[in-house]
């Protein structure tokens, strides 16, 4: 279903108008305000960071699969399990966020431009800058930072944790932080002021509403990340008391910690559920269903996520179980919502499995799971007997693999032709689902039962008469079936860099619904040379399909649609 | 941006009843602070969105009947790329390391983040005109 043009010719062309030289486009990218532009450099550094992290997951599982150490000392596995949270939060998951914001969001709304395009890009030097600096506590004598990624007080301070590789970890996420705040910052005002005419904010993609939502978060939370963190340093470096336990400093760190913590949850899952949002209309042929139920379900998520920070402090005794336990299940219920519509969406329409389907299915799977296991982590009396154990483990990753890297690659999939004009290879993205799917199913199933009977977080050693072997050397062979899965997806981008032709129409899928497939793949500089009018929630529909804009679910109507309220088949305008 | 601030009028809502019933609850200080503290940041926003819409008035985002040729001629001055962004970040995290590393990096650092600033700030000025360029 792919207009194309053949690949010599449209190369032969563009060097005839501009000769291409690699300095030209290393500065232009470099110096580049353009969204589209700083959206590619976060998601390239971000990938990076991603396959940087995930070799430290390797080397953890490598470690793990027999008793005994194998590979690395104790010290160096804490820091490999520290800086592989780490990374994976702070410099891979969250500047994933930005950059899918940046790439997409502007043309979502039919904006030429973001409201502070300096601002943009400062916000992603700060990142790489302060992500740098955290990695490069490995370049240090003592190693990086290896107090776990929250970093709890007093192991973070200077008498249990005197490395400069804890010092650099500080300082780094505190400036990436910056940056994270800044770019958030860009982002509501954007949104709030730059849509296109007719594009009220009931009409905004659900992947916008999710940008929008994750900024006002990022602007709640990360304040308070920096604060605690500049804190720590002034406590490690000037000798301030702040944080010391005998003046009650270890709880207020957890508590400030997880009050920037959980909301920074959502931070990094909201976006992938509006990736979810974006492609599962476009592949089942229907429009989103309930789409103010789902813009409600993402408020209502973001508003209980920062009541909610204190179930990560189950185990203190020092924090109200009833008051955490309440909210935390509350928080099932929009996300409950969002699952019902996502499956409504789906429901009778004409699906279609290409690989961006597929990960969406993974995503279902998974999330699914980890939200159950969510729900039971939630009651204290589970929550006293699991804590800190391989089912909190394998819980959050089944929550955040499942939103993050699943989301991401469908995202990658579905836009790839809006970021480099060529479509992903769809046979070699299958291989990738199912490569992914499979292996990280292997790895993170069996850690629920590892879990149960014991086994905790963060031990670089077992027994081998404690009985996790078999458990954890299953998790190992996942998680390499895991990390080669990634060479798929390296090959499929370097295979349909060099061969794929370019794509020549606007909406390569055929049921684009938003506005970024109003435009060309890649979009011009300014995103548009011409806007459809806007009239519904997806304008770009609308204007490839002017027969069907009477009709709002091109499906069989029946007596189901005539008592509970159907589509309304009036004229729209 | 009338929604936009209700959003915020209606978050800040939230986090009040929630931070109030908190503390109720528990008589947690950091807690309640950071609830009221983010009650406070929300509220602000939605009074700058509110005001703000009430003396700019009509705008055809908000119109679900606009047509695109409502929208301003004149869209504002967009840099089209700059350098100043990587060195005021560049300055700021020299600024960040000299807090663990020594104080005439620290030093450094702030001198460097001035000079960012002022190349920043001044980047699309020309002294000869009276407003920035327009492209």
């Amino acid at each position: 279903m792919t207009l194309i043009e053949d690949r010599a010719t449209v190369s032969a062309h563009a060097h005839a108008v501009k000769p291409n030289k690699m300095g030209n486009t290393f500065v232009k990218w470099m110096t580049s305000t353009d969204p589209k532009t700083i959206g590619n450099l976060y998601l390239i550094t971000s990938f990076i960071f991603f396959i940087i992290a995930g070799a430290m997951a390797m080397v953890i599982r490598a470690e793990l699969a027999r008793p005994g150490l194998q590979f690395v000392s104790n010290e160096q596995y804490n820091q490999m399990f520290t800086m592989h949270g780490t990374i994976m939060l702070f410099l891979f998951a969250t500047p994933l966020f930005a950059g899918f914001g940046n790439a997409i969001m502007p043309i979502q709304i039919g904006a030429p431009d973001v409201s502070f395009p300096r601002l943009n890009l400062v916000a992603y030097y700060l990142y790489l800058f302060g992500g740098i600096i955290v990695v490069s506590g490995f370049l240090t004598p003592d190693g990086a930072a290896s107090f776990g990624w929250f970093a709890y007080a007093p192991l973070s301070n200077a008498v249990h944790s005197p490395t400069i590789g804890a010092d650099l970890w500080i300082i780094g996420l505190a400036i990436s932080g910056l940056g994270t705040i800044l770019g958030a910052v860009n982002f509501v005002t954007t949104i709030l002021t730059m849509r296109a005419p007719g594009m009220v904010m009931f009409r905004l993609p659900i992947f916008t509403w999710t940008i929008l939502l994750t900024s006002v978060l990022v602007l709640m939370a990360f304040p308070v990340l920096a604060a605690s963190l500049i804190v720590l340093e002034v406590d490690r470096s000037f000798g301030a008391q702040v944080f010391e336990p005998e003046n009650g400093g270890a709880i207020l760190w957890q508590h400030l910690f997880w009050f920037f913590g959980h909301p920074e949850v959502y931070i990094i899952a909201l976006p992938f559920f509006g990736i979810i949002s974006e492609v599962i209309p476009v592949f089942s042929r229907k429009p989103v269903f309930g789409y103010k139920g789902l813009v409600f379900a993402t408020i209502a998520i973001s508003g209980l996520s920062v009541a909610v920070w204190a179930h990560h402090m189950y185990v203190t005794g020092a924090v109200s179980l009833p008051f955490f336990a309440l909210t935390t299940m509350l928080i099932a219920v929009p996300t409950g919502v969002k699952f019902f519509n996502w499956i409504g969406t789906m429901w009778r329409g004409s699906i279609s499995f290409e690989t961006p389907m597929l990960f969406v299915i993974g995503f279902l799977i998974t999330f699914l799971i980890g939200g159950l296991t969510g729900v039971m982590l939630a009651m204290p009396p589970i929550d006293f007997h699991v804590s800190d154990s391989y089912f909190v483990v394998a819980h959050f990753h089944y929550t955040v693999f499942g939103t993050v890297v699943f989301a991401m690659f469908a995202g990658f999939y579905f836009w790839w032709p809006k970021f480099t004009g060529r479509m992903l290879d769809d046979s070699i993205g299958k291989i990738h689902f199912w490569t992914v799917f499979v292996g990280f199913q292997v790895t993170f199933l069996i850690q629920h039962w590892l879990g149960i009977k014991g086994m905790p977080r963060r031990y670089a050693d077992y027994l081998a008469s404690d009985g996790f072997t078999l458990g954890n050397t299953i998790s190992s062979i996942g998680s390499f079936l895991l990390g080669a899965s990634t060479f798929f997806f390296l090959w499929n981008v370097y295979k349909t860099w060099r061969t794929a032709p370019l794509v020549k129409v606007n909406d390569p899928w055929g049921w684009g619904m938003s506005l970024e497939w109003a435009t060309s793949c890649p979009p011009p500089r300014h995103n548009f040379t011409e806007l459809p009018r806007i009239r519904s929630e997806r304008p770009a529909f609308d204007a490839a399909h002017p027969e069907l804009a009477d009709a709002d679910l091109p499906v069989r109507k029946n007596i189901l649609d005539d008592t509970i309220g159907g589509p309304k088949l009036g004229k729209r305008n | 941006m009338k929604s936009g601030g209700y959003l915020f009028f209606l978050g800040g809502l939230f986090y009040i009843v929630t931070g109030s019933i908190y503390y109720f609850i528990t008589r947690e200080p950091v807690g309640t602070t950071a609830l009221i503290l983010t009650a406070g940041l929300a509220e602000l926003v939605a009074f700058f969105l509110l005001f703000t819409q009430k003396r700019i008035g009509y705008q055809p985002e908000d119109n679900s009947e606009a047509q695109q040729n409502e929208a301003p001629a004149d869209y504002g001055f967009y840099s089209p790329h700059s350098w100043w962004p990587m060195i005021v970040a560049g300055a700021t995290a020299i600024t960040f390391l000299g807090l663990i590393f020594a104080v005439w990096i620290l030093l450094l650092g702030l001198g460097l983040v001035l000079f960012a600033v002022w190349g920043w700030l001044f980047e699309y000025w020309k002294f000869e005109r009276v407003e920035p360029i327009r492209h």
